[in-house]
């Protein structure tokens, strides 16, 4: 028997293989016996070609930047084409601290390193600078307002230049935040510790006098310094005492610090230590954020070969995600609209919304520091407009019918459909471009379990209005889905809220009209029986082909939801609702409604028919939300 | 008419790879001698030592540190005879004597077998398990 399978990687596969050619090529016959000593050969060979075959095929896989599976080699296929993946970033806070001192001393300074211990969850972390702050005492009191200060441990490592040409410096601890890096170099005539070294991007600009050092990840997470070669950067003369300080950080886990205790070191004007006279106050202006593991194997695969198509110039919206991730490693998901796209357009514009990984917003000082570094990568001429999130949330009522012989408890079948709807959720719908997909999420709930046996499961979309209390203001919500337009009305429903100079709860309901518009009122549910009555009968237009909701000037004085928020939600036209343009869609599990219906055909209660619950596919008449 | 049959003899390899003086071929173990040095591999083998067989051999050397007496001579006898029955099905009535020897810290172990469908005599060889190979 000829050999013609070559990429076996099974051992026994392969021992059957030499079993056979043996079988029909050698007079021995013992083989096929545990025992015997040729069974001890095929196996000594098969174990031989098994690695073989083994390493052959790790190394092509680990070849390619798209099987690559060992970090050292992702990294290594990375840098190729010129993509630093992100390392950890340390959860930064911003505080205002106060110390007191008797000291004659125009200025103080705070020390690089330890300033202040936070807890999160009964964990405490270090918080730290990575370089020194001065500032001016007055009135015996030193004030350092707005101080961003890092999570982590501050560190300080010392090479000394040889000249030899296989000279590294690599830093040796793991979990460094490569953005806190300083490197100083001392030459023969530099006094203290020299002169500052800045990272470089890339070789654009540089000529042999440019102070600066690249930075690379080599093996297990570590990072490696390289300097110039005297033609591109400067190069480092023999002896001399290059000095990098950095911070290592717990990254993510440092997040939500706002409790700070003082434990920094503080030196006057000559470099020595003052105690602080009394109380050293500090006020957190923002907890601790923004923390984030190294960046991951498949972030990599997916980001270095779009960070080198772009090039480092955000031109298509593409560049833009990419670019982004690199520069704000907190993003979860981008959306990028030009504003030729929007109505009216806003040429020049970049409407940029980013999703944070924790929480829904970014804060200003973020969006204020991203659009900064975005200038470094966008093309003359563009402005990029960096906006908050707009959520769109998709909700179901969904009927779930089961056989209740194949279930002992309901309540049990009712977590599992929820456990699959988070799923779903997480897999297919939460991002910027995402589409919730009605028939695959149906499936999806049949296929929770046996004993369910069919549903009907109804789509809504809302959007939450963020009102201005007490301020008289018109209102424009966007759902980008044409809406369902029920000549009878009851499309358009509202959570509570309170009206300024008016007693009561109120709710958002509509009124169909001609050419896919309608009209918005507001009614008030009457004490006596629960019976509604319209209070302002044009409060504003509704576009049910666009999916648009205008509200005239109104002034809202409280609202039932939390947060100053109304929630208003419409049926869409199509069961399948897309998030348009700038649209984050959210799938609202917690929102949606599971009732679980007892199937009495399936379990052959009721095999007429006769007593089964019968489910519209339709959406209530109810006037009010929920 | 004579009715031509394939050779049912057993051939095996064998590991000491002494070349034949006159022929210089390999030498090769024949039936009785083949079978009686699988049943001394599989009994010498220790579970796990073979790649990806975990379960082939005995573990009859675990007990070479106990007690050189009856009870631990039981103990081997009863490993040899189930890996004898587990992985070398050409031989059947399966015999085992163990006999501690305290004096020289040994067992001398003698394996009585009948090969299965051939015309032998019973079969019969001894080997010491001692504590160090």
């Amino acid at each position: 028997m000829p050999f013609t399978k070559f990429t076996n990687l099974d051992f026994d596969q392969i021992r059957s293989q030499i079993k056979d050619y043996i079988r029909a090529n050698s007079t021995f016959t013992d083989f096929d016996f545990e025992g015997s000593n040729f069974s001890i050969l095929i196996d000594t060979l098969a174990y031989n070609t098994y690695i073989t075959a083994y390493n052959s095929n790790m190394i092509v896989n680990e070849s390619f930047l798209d099987s690559a599976t060992l970090r050292e080699n992702v990294v290594s296929l990375a840098r190729n084409i010129g993509y630093v993946p992100r390392s950890r970033s340390a959860a930064k806070a911003r505080i205002n601290l106060a110390v007191q001192t008797t000291s004659t001393s125009p200025t103080m300074t705070l020390e690089a390193g330890l300033v202040c211990v936070g807890s999160v969850n009964d964990s405490q972390f270090v918080f730290s600078v990575p370089e020194d702050v001065t500032t001016t005492i007055n009135s015996g009191t030193a004030k350092f307002d707005d101080l961003e200060i890092c999570q982590g441990t501050y560190l300080k490592k010392q090479f000394v230049v040889d000249g030899s040409l296989d000279q590294r410096f690599i830093l040796q601890n793991a979990f460094i935040d490569t953005s806190t890096i300083v490197v100083k170099v001392k030459g023969t005539s530099d006094s203290g510790e020299g002169r500052e070294y800045e990272l470089a991007q890339n070789i654009l600009n540089l000529n042999k006098n440019s102070e600066i050092y690249l930075l690379q990840e080599v093996q297990d997470e570590r990072y490696e310094l390289l300097f110039g070669d005297g033609f591109f950067g400067k190069k480092l003369e023999n002896g001399a005492i290059i000095t990098v300080s950095y911070i290592t950080t717990d990254g993510i886990d440092g997040n939500g610090a706002k409790n700070f205790a003082y434990s920094g070191r503080v030196t006057n004007n000559l470099g020595n230590v003052i105690v602080p006279s009394g109380d050293v106050t500090i006020s957190t202006t923002s907890k601790a954020q923004n923390g984030g593991e190294i960046e991951s194997i498949d972030s990599i695969k997916y980001f270095a070969p779009r960070i080198y198509s772009s090039q480092y110039r955000a031109v298509t919206a593409r560049d833009y995600e990419a670019i982004i991730q690199s520069i704000y490693p907190n993003t979860e998901s981008v959306s990028v609209v030009g504003g030729e796209e929007l109505n009216p357009p806003e040429f020049g514009n970049v409407i940029i919304s980013i999703k944070p990984k924790n929480g829904d917003f970014v804060s200003d000082f973020d969006k204020q520091s991203i659009a900064t570094k975005l200038k470094n990568f966008s093309l003359s001429g563009i402005n990029q407009k960096i906006v908050d999130l707009k959520v769109l949330f998709v909700e179901i009522d969904s009927a779930i019918y089961y056989n209740n012989a194949k279930v002992s408890n309901v309540n049990d079948l009712k977590s599992k459909v929820s456990s699959t709807l988070n799923t779903f959720a997480t897999a297919n719908i939460n991002q910027f471009g995402g589409r919730f997909k009605y028939s695959k999420l149906c499936q999806a709930i049949d296929n929770t379990d046996n004993a369910v046996t069919s549903n009907i499961t109804r789509v809504r979309i809302r959007r939450n209005l963020k009102t201005l209390l007490n301020t008289s203001a018109q209102y424009e919500l966007c759902y980008g889905n044409k809406f369902r337009m029920d000549k009878n009305g009851f499309n358009i429903k509202s959570s509570g809220f309170g009206l300024s100079g008016r007693n009561g709860t109120f709710h958002f309901t509509d009124t169909p009209g001609e050419n896919g518009k309608g009209v918005i009122s507001v009614v008030k549910e009457r004490n006596q029986d629960g019976k509604f009555e319209v209070v302002i009968k044009s409060a504003g237009t509704v576009d049910y082909i666009k999916g648009e909701i205008l509200l005239n000037t109104i002034t809202f004085s409280s609202t039932d939801k939390d947060n100053d928020i109304v929630e208003i939600q419409a049926v869409p036209d199509s069961n399948d609702v897309i998030g348009l343009k700038d649209l984050y869609l959210s799938f609202s599990v917690a929102d949606s409604e599971i009732n679980m219906i007892k199937d009495t055909i399936t379990s052959g209660e009721q095999i007429s028919g006769v007593g089964y619950k019968v489910t519209s596919s339709y959406l209530n008449g109810e006037l009010k939300r929920g | 008419m004579a009715i031509s049959r394939g050779s049912r003899a057993f051939r095996d390899i064998s590991l000491s790879f002494d070349p034949h003086p006159v022929t210089k071929d390999l030498p090769i173990l024949k039936n009785a001698r083949a079978i009686t040095r699988s049943v001394q591999n599989l009994v010498q083998t220790i579970p796990t030592e073979r790649f990806f067989q975990p379960i082939l051999g005995s573990d009859v050397r675990a007990s070479l540190f106990d007690f050189v007496d009856f009870a631990t001579a039981g103990v081997i006898e009863e490993q040899i005879i189930t890996t004898i029955d587990n992985f070398e099905p050409r031989v059947a009535n399966v015999q085992v004597d163990v006999d501690p020897q305290p004096d020289n810290n040994n067992f001398n172990v003698t394996i009585f077998y009948d090969i299965v469908g051939q015309e032998f005599p019973t079969q019969e060889f001894s080997f010491l398990l001692e504590a160090t190979r």
